[in-house]
């Protein structure tokens, strides 16, 4: 999608059926089995974070829409490893929720193509929390 | 090493003085990156297409004081790059409408570097 096109997605009014009233946030679960470093963490959360918003601005407006409006909350959760990222993904992409990879260039730190973090969302909060409810605050 | 100084970058300069946790470090830069490419993308749009296509490099560095970053924030606002200090709600760790990171860029490497060249990675 051109820049214009996105521009008038992110602020034309929202499709008529399409309103939410419910809080959106964003979840970002790292993957601690690869023992990153507070600077390479934020990075990766920082690819996340920016990826998920191009993607929901293509393919959810509506939510993406609504998490501005309530503050962009973005939370930070501990994952255990890749294959517990790929499991969270599944689960959160059989519930309707937006998903996003981050994949690391592999430029220091840890090896190319570790998946580092799983973004999810933006979200409804409750929606979210049937999925990472059970994980532990970054 | 392959010569990556014309690509662009984009920067986060965190307040090492506020003792953030991991979590709550990751979550202010990534306010400050989804801030700094939305707001980019208005006025610098090729050179966030360029960045995002060349891999959206992000880094991470820390300054000492919440001063640093003021003077940093001015020093880049007259070079003319996109800048943006995140002010955090407060509702965890530190202080309601505390400044806690600096997101720069994207912007050229080179210009960058030219600013932030003195601070450590964090």
């Amino acid at each position: 999608m051109g820049l214009r096109s996105f521009l008038h997605r992110i602020t034309a009014p929202p499709l008529s059926g399409e309103q939410m009233n419910e809080p959106c946030k964003m979840v970002c679960v790292v993957n601690q089995s690869l023992k990153m470093g507070k600077g390479k963490i934020a990075a990766q959360v920082g690819h996340g974070a920016v990826m998920a918003t191009m993607k929901a601005g293509v393919e959810r407006p509506a939510h993406l829409e609504q998490w501005f409006t309530t503050g962009q909350k973005k939370v930070c959760l501990k994952g255990r490893d890749a294959e517990h990222l790929l499991e969270l993904e599944q689960q959160a992409k059989a519930a309707g929720i937006l998903t996003t990879f981050v994949h690391d260039a592999g430029h220091t730190q840890i090896p190319s193509g570790s998946l580092t973090v799983l973004a999810l969302g933006p979200e409804i909060e409750a929606t979210l929390e049937e999925i990472t409810g059970e994980l532990k605050l970054l | 090493m392959v010569s990556t100084v014309d690509e662009p970058s984009m920067v986060f300069i965190a307040r090492h003085d506020l003792k953030m946790s991991a979590g709550k470090l990751a979550v202010q830069c990534s306010h400050a990156a989804v801030s700094c490419t939305l707001n980019a993308r208005k006025t610098h749009a090729r050179l966030v297409e360029r960045w995002r296509n060349a891999g959206a490099r992000k880094i991470c560095l820390r300054a000492d004081d919440l001063a640093t970053l003021q003077r940093l924030a001015g020093q880049a606002q007259a070079a003319g790059l996109v800048t943006h200090l995140v002010k955090d709600a407060g509702h965890t760790e530190v202080p309601p409408g505390t400044v806690t990171v600096l997101g720069i860029g994207p912007a050229p490497r080179r210009a960058i570097d030219a600013l932030v060249s003195e601070l450590k990675p964090y």
